[in-house]
C-alpha cells in the first residue's frame, strides 16, 4: 500500500472537531437509502414482485375464470385491495426488523443517531413503495377490466372517489399496522406471524363470537379493527358517521397505541 | 479526541461499565484491552450513541456523538463486522454507507482498493465472506467518510498475520497524520504491536492506562530481574548472593540463573569473578504477566498458579470410538 486515498487531519487541528463544513444528513437521502434497502437483497426484491405477481394472478382469475357479475373495475380494485392489505405490510416489517435481525441497526443508527429521522425515513420509504404497488394494482385492475370486456362482459368502468379512497386507506392502514408490529417486536418472524394472527385469525374469532353472542356483535366493530374497516370494502364504500367512529376507536386501539409504543421502543432500544 | 468521562452503564444490578474515564489522543493509537466481557464493547457502543449511558458521558472532539452532523464523516466506527445484511454484497454495503454520508460512488471503489478486496470479492454476498474479508469490509466502511476519529472493536479479529500487519501499518499511518484511533482487543499481542497508549479494563473498571513503558514502570513490582547463562553459574550465583541479591534457578525449561538485580550489577559480578557470560536477558515480567495479573479477578479461568500443564500426550485414535454408532 503505497498511497492512501484519504487524508487524516493535520496535527493541531484537533482535539475539537470542526463540524462547521458538515451539513446534517438530509431526510431525502435517508429515504433514498431506505428505499434502496428494500430492493437490494434477493429476498426484498423477490417479495415485492411476488406481491405484484399475486395481484396479477387474482386479476387473471377474475377476468378469465369468474362467471357472473364481478367484472366491474371496482370489483377488480376490491380484490386487489384485499390481496395488498394481506401481503404489502410485510415490506415495512422487513424494513424495520432487518435492523435487528441482521443487526444492520448498528450501522444505520451510528450513521444517523437521531433515530426519529430514521423512523420517519422508513415510514416514508414504506409508504412510497406502497403507493407504487397500489398504482400498479390499479393498472392491473384496468387490464383485468379490458380482458373481461374481451370475454364479453359488460364492464362498468366508473370509479367513485370513495372507492378509490377506501382502497388507499385500507392499504395504508395495513402498512402502518405492519410498521407498528415490527417496531414493537423487532423480530421478522414474530412480526409476520403476529400480523397474520391480527389480519386472519382475529376477525374469524370475532366473527364466530359475534354469531353467538348478541352483545358482542354490537361491541365487535368498536374494538376489532378488521371488523370496523368492513364498511370501507363493502356496500357503497361510504362508512356512516357511526362507522367512522368505530374505525376511529378500533384504530386507536389497534394502530394508534401499538404505533406509539413501537416508536417509543425503537427510539430507546439498545443496538446490540 | 475521544474523552470518556466517569462513564457507567448498568443493566439492573449488573454494572457492565463502572466509572470509566480515559482519553484517546489525536495522533496516537489507543488500545483498549481487556478480557471477554470486561465492558469494552459496551463502552464503545455508548461512544456512538447506540447504548445510553447510565451515568457520565463520552465526547468526541468536545461534542456528544448525537450532536455531530453527519457523524460518519467525522467518526469512523467498526463495532461488529458481521452486523450487516448477509444477503447484501460487500459493494452494496459500502454503497449504502456512502449514500447516507453523501459521498460519491467512486469513494466505494477507493475503499475497496484500500482494503484489498477485489471486484469479484466485492460483488459476493456477505454470507460468503470469510471472517477476514468481513473485517476488511468493516474497516473500509469505517474509513468511508474520511473521518478524523476511528473507533474499532476487535478489528484484528479474523485477520491473518499479513492482515494484522497491514492493519497495523494502516492505523499507524492514519494516526501519524493526526487521526485519533481507539481499538479494542482481548489479545495483548495484537494491541502491543499497534497501540501507542493502552487502557486496560477488567470487570467494567479501568485497571491501568498509559503507554507501554509507563505501564510497566508504574506497576511498582517491576524490580530489575536478569537471567544469565555463563560457563560457571554456581560461582557467579554465589558471588551475587554474597552481594545481597536474591538468586534462583532460571524459570522452568530454561538454562541459567535468575538474579534480582540489573544487568550492570550482574555483568560487574561476572567481571570480578572472571566468569564468562554466554547469555543475558531481562527477566522482568512482561506486559502479558501484568495484564493477566491486573485482570486476573475478572478472568473466567482465574489466574493459573504456574505455567499451564503440558498438553496431554497424543493418544492413538481408535478407528472407531467406543460406543459410537456404527
Amino acid at each position: 500500500m503505497t498511497s492512501m486515498p484519504y487524508s487524516a487531519p493535520a496535527p493541531g487541528s484537533m482535539p475539537s472537531l470542526d463540524v462547521s463544513g458538515t451539513a446534517p444528513v438530509p431526510l431525502t437521502r435517508l429515504v433514498g437509502v431506505e428505499l434502496r434497502k428494500s430492493f437490494d437483497t434477493r429476498a426484498g426484491r423477490a417479495y415485492s414482485f411476488t406481491v405484484l405477481g399475486l395481484c396479477a394472478l387474482v386479476m387473471l382469475v377474475i377476468a378469465l375464470l369468474v362467471t357472473g357479475d364481478f367484472h366491474d373495475l371496482e370489483n377488480f380494485l376490491t380484490a386487489m385491495g384485499g390481496t395488498l392489505s394481506f401481503f404489502l405490510p410485510i415490506i415495512p416489517i422487513l424494513l424495520v426488523t432487518q435492523e435487528f435481525g441482521q443487526r444492520t441497526g448498528l450501522v444505520t443508527f451510528a450513521l444517523e443517531p437521531r433515530r426519529p429521522r430514521v423512523v420517519v425515513a422508513k415510514l416514508v420509504a414504506g409508504l412510497a413503495i406502497t403507493l407504487g404497488v397500489m398504482v400498479v394494482a390499479l393498472l392491473l385492475s384496468v387490464v383485468g377490466g379490458a380482458l373481461s370486456t374481451v370475454r364479453g362482459f359488460d364492464v362498468d368502468w366508473s370509479l367513485g372517489l370513495s372507492q378509490l379512497w377506501s382502497f388507499v386507506l385500507a392499504t395504508l392502514i395495513a402498512v402502518f399496522i405492519g410498521f407498528a408490529i415490527a417496531m414493537l417486536v423487532m423480530n421478522t418472524a414474530a412480526a409476520i406471524v403476529i400480523y397474520f394472527v391480527y389480519s386472519l385469525i382475529l376477525p374469524t374469532v370475532v366473527g364466530f363470537l359475534s354469531a353467538f353472542i348478541d352483545w358482542f356483535a354490537d361491541l365487535a366493530p368498536w374494538i376489532e379493527f378488521n371488523t370496523a374497516q368492513q364498511p370501507l370494502f363493502s356496500g357503497d364504500y361510504r362508512p356512516s358517521v357511526e362507522e367512522w367512529g368505530q374505525i376511529l376507536t378500533a384504530g386507536i386501539l389497534w394502530l394508534g397505541v401499538p404505533l406509539a409504543l413501537g416508536v417509543w421502543r425503537l427510539l430507546r432500544a439498545e443496538m446490540k | 479526541m475521544i474523552s470518556v468521562e466517569n462513564l457507567t452503564r448498568a443493566y439492573g444490578s449488573f454494572v457492565a461499565v463502572d466509572d470509566v474515564s480515559f482519553v484517546a489522543q489525536p495522533g496516537r493509537v489507543t488500545g483498549f484491552l481487556g478480557p471477554n466481557g470486561a465492558g469494552k464493547t459496551t463502552t464503545m457502543r455508548v461512544m456512538v450513541g447506540l447504548t445510553p449511558a447510565t451515568h457520565g458521558r463520552v465526547t468526541i472532539g468536545g461534542r456528544l456523538y448525537r450532536d455531530i452532523p453527519n457523524p460518519g464523516r467525522h467518526v469512523g466506527t467498526l463495532l461488529d463486522a458481521s452486523a450487516q445484511h448477509k444477503g447484501r454484497t460487500g459493494r452494496e454495503i459500502l454503497t449504502l454507507g456512502a449514500t447516507t454520508m453523501g459521498l460519491p460512488r467512486s469513494r466505494v471503489d477507493e475503499m475497496l482498493h484500500l482494503v484489498s478486496l477485489s471486484d469479484a470479492e466485492a460483488s459476493r454476498r456477505l454470507r460468503n465472506y470469510s471472517l477476514g474479508m468481513m473485517q476488511r469490509l468493516g474497516i473500509a466502511h469505517a474509513l468511508l467518510g474520511d473521518p478524523s476519529v476511528l473507533i474499532l472493536d476487535e478489528p484484528a479479529n479474523g485477520l491473518d498475520p499479513a492482515g494484522i500487519r497491514w492493519m497495523r501499518d494502516l492505523l499507524k499511518g492514519y494516526a501519524g497524520r493526526g487521526g485519533t484511533v481507539l481499538l479494542s482487543s482481548h489479545l495483548l499481542h495484537e494491541v502491543e504491536v499497534i497501540a501507542d497508549e493502552m487502557v486496560l479494563i477488567g470487570r467494567g473498571r479501568i485497571v491501568a492506562q498509559g503507554d507501554k513503558r509507563s505501564l510497566l514502570a508504574g506497576d511498582g513490582t517491576q524490580a530489575a530481574v536478569t537471567i544469565v547463562t555463563s560457563l560457571d553459574d554456581r560461582r557467579l550465583g554465589e558471588a551475587l548472593q554474597r552481594a545481597g541479591h536474591t538468586v534462583t534457578m532460571a524459570p522452568a525449561g530454561e538454562p541459567g540463573i535468575r538474579i534480582e538485580a540489573d544487568a550492570e550489577t550482574v555483568g560487574r559480578a561476572a567481571l570480578d569473578q572472571q566468569v564468562v557470560l554466554t547469555g543475558m536477558r531481562s527477566g522482568a515480567a512482561g506486559l502479558e504477566d501484568m495484564f493477566l495479573r491486573l485482570t486476573s479477578e475478572t478472568q473466567r479461568e482465574g489466574l493459573p498458579p504456574g505455567p499451564p500443564p503440558p498438553p496431554a500426550p497424543p493418544q492413538a485414535t481408535p478407528a472407531t470410538a467406543p460406543g459410537a454408532p456404527r
